[in-house]
């Protein structure tokens, strides 16, 4: 067994446990003692430990019990079972439920060896799977999509579909649902995931820098293009684009990629010679475009370009009985990322996280979990650990009445065109007799 | 504050062949270069007799071992010829205390052979000073080593023992440097 493992000896014999501990020492391992099973758990709920040599015959708790209880909190601790009174029935149960090994007081000394060394290469096989398992996760990334409720099962079941197939796809849900998430399992399953996948937020880039970004420009083309350079179309060339906040755009944008989408042939800012691209187009948008095509603040020709197939990605708050599963892989992989072991919530806690309406949704709900993993010094995150959820703006307070919703958005406009009754008219398109009238009914005030 | 030579003493506990002793304490003067002092033998330690299992409580005879004098002496080796055992294991052929002050050397079961035979006394010496250098350096904090080719390897039975060099690794060596060079300087 490598150096610094950590180890606890469950015996109600002192001389025992001593026995142990003395030994464990000389091979420099973490090493503590418990008198009982139930000290055992405590200790272990305090911090975590590799190892556990548990006596069967204890008062109380016996070493089964406790090796079941061990096993259903803290399925990674590896139990050996060590007795003075050994059966076969009580061997052959004991390995059912999960021990590693069992060993007969007293042992010969190389029989402990043995066992140190079998749990090593258990341990190593366990850090092994770990690490491909995460090096796995990191490749196909629609195992990181986590749900189970409903409406992310349709999900599920779209991506492969639409991922057959060479259709644009427009993800829409609110900001922090995963879309980016959505878009690369679309890749990953589809005929083109050995090619690249680009993403660009469309939001984060002005609209001259995006023209340059995504179509390349020729040397010379403006002032600064000291050299030739291709855009994303080109560099993605076979594989998936994926425009994030396409409502974002400007119209003329909307035109060019428009024309790209119909011909597929892209010409660089400053080039006359226009050249075939291949890509398929993958959009996202948290904005209601059908109802900006409408108001004719989005093209309605590009719109149906961009949207052959629409996802739509539920929020958190729609989907409150995915968050134990999105708060336990974080859990892990915020553990693992800090190398604190920090790998449960309390029952409260977990109320109070599904009770909140998670306006940032999963990003926000994996921000706070890394937030608590950070700072937390204990094992398991309890309700302390999330006091700034309290103090967060958020959907938690009690159902509002349509009045009370109707006199705050009237009170934010007003405010917000600084008590300009004829502005403030235009944004919630009434005449300004009905707002006064408004203002009258609700009783508002200016502050 | 001046640096001098750490002094061992070895102390035969029952009876024991002088030539065990002498042996000992010889490989410890020539491999770790201390000063050994053989002292008076202690008497036969019945106080640690198991009745149950007809052995030797070592942590009993370590405990009575800590109460005697140490007259200078930085560490207590005690050599003897009864089967010694801890609560955990069925047998020990030595015992000592991480970074403690006394260690035990048992030469009962270093004398037969794995086949019951008995082992030639040239092996049987080699073997007693092995587990003695062994459990010195438990005293000197040194942990058991991963590397089968150290004396700090652990040895669960005889045919490992046999198989221990009667060197330190070159990692066990600088450590064990370090702890004497510091005890010398605490001295």
């Amino acid at each position: 067994m490598d150096k610094k493992t950590s180890i606890m000896i469950v015996d109600d014999e002192e001389i025992i446990r001593e026995s142990f501990l003395h030994w464990f020492e000389k091979l420099g391992h973490r090493v503590e003692a418990a008198s009982s099973g139930l000290e055992a758990l405590e200790k272990l709920e305090k911090s975590p430990l590799e190892v556990l040599f548990v006596d069967i015959k204890m008062p109380g708790m016996d070493g089964i019990e406790l090796l079941g209880k061990v096993k259903e909190e803290y399925p990674e601790t590896i139990v050996v079972i060590i007795t003075a009174y050994g059966s076969i029935e009580t061997a052959v149960k004991a390995m059912k439920m999960g021990a590693t090994d069992y060993l007969l007081k007293p042992f010969k000394p190389e029989q402990l060896s043995l066992v140190l060394e079998k749990i090593a290469h258990q341990r190593k096989l366990i850090s092994e799977y770990e690490y491909v398992k995460g090096r796995l996760d990191e490749i196909t990334r629609f195992d990181n999509i986590i749900g189970q409720s409903p409406p992310m099962q349709k999900v599920f079941d779209l991506i492969p579909e639409v991922a057959q197939s060479d259709s644009s796809v427009l993800l829409v849900g609110e900001t922090g649902t995963g879309k980016e998430l959505v878009a690369k399992a679309i890749h990953a399953k589809s005929d083109r995931s050995h090619l690249p996948f680009i993403a660009i937020n469309c939001g984060a880039i002005p609209d001259t820098l995006l023209e340059s970004e995504l179509f390349g420009h020729q040397k010379g083309a403006f002032t600064g293009a000291t050299h030739p350079r291709k855009g994303f179309i080109e560099v993605v060339s076979g594989g998936t684009l994926f425009l994030d906040e396409i409502g974002e755009i400007s119209p003329k944008m909307q035109i060019d990629l428009l024309r790209v989408l119909e011909e597929k042939k892209i010409t660089r800012i400053g080039d006359r010679q226009p050249m075939d691209v291949d890509f398929r187009l993958i959009s996202a948008t948290r904005r209601d475009l059908e109802k900006e095509v409408t108001e004719r603040l989005f093209r309605e020709d590009f719109f149906y370009r961009i949207n052959v197939i629409t996802i739509h990605i539920p929020p958190l708050r729609r989907r409150k009985g995915d968050i134990p599963l999105l708060v336990h892989h974080f859990l892990q992989k915020y553990s693992h990322e800090t190398i604190k072991r920090v790998d449960r919530v309390s029952r409260d806690t977990m109320e109070l996280l599904k009770s909140y309406d998670w306006p940032g949704n999963v990003r926000e709900l994996e921000n706070a979990i890394e937030r608590a993993v950070v700072l937390s010094k204990s094992r398991t995150l309890g309700k302390g650990d999330f006091a700034f959820l309290r103090t967060a703006p958020s959907h938690v307070t009690k159902p509002r009445s349509l009045r009370d919703m109707e006199k705050s958005y009237v009170q934010q406009i007003l405010e917000d065109c600084d008590w300009n009754v004829t502005k403030a008219s235009k944004i919630l398109a009434i005449n300004r007799v009905t707002l006064h009238k408004m203002i009258k009914r609700l009783n508002l005030k200016r502050p | 504050m001046t640096s001098k030579k750490t002094r061992i003493g070895l102390v035969p506990i029952g009876e024991v062949p002088q030539i065990t002793s002498k042996s000992v304490a010889a490989h410890i003067i020539g491999y770790l270069d201390l000063d050994v002092d053989i002292l008076p033998a202690l008497d036969h330690p019945s106080y640690a007799h198991n009745r149950k299992r007809l052995q030797y409580d070592a942590g009993a005879i370590l405990k009575a071992m800590e109460s005697e004098p140490f007259h200078g002496h930085a560490k207590l080796i005690g050599v003897l010829d009864v089967d010694l055992y801890v609560p955990i294991f069925t047998h020990v052929f030595g015992e000592a205390k991480q970074g403690g002050r006394c260690a035990l050397v048992s030469v009962h079961r270093l004398k037969k052979n794995t086949d019951g035979s008995s082992a030639p006394r040239s092996l049987q010496l080699e073997r007693a000073a092995k587990v003695a250098l062994h459990e010195l350096g438990h005293l000197f904090d040194l942990h058991h080593c991963m590397d089968a080719k150290c004396l700090m390897h652990f040895s669960g039975d005889l045919v490992d023992l046999d198989k221990t060099p009667l060197y330190f690794c070159r990692y066990c060596s600088v450590f064990l440097g370090d702890a004497l060079k510091k005890l010398a300087i605490v001295d």
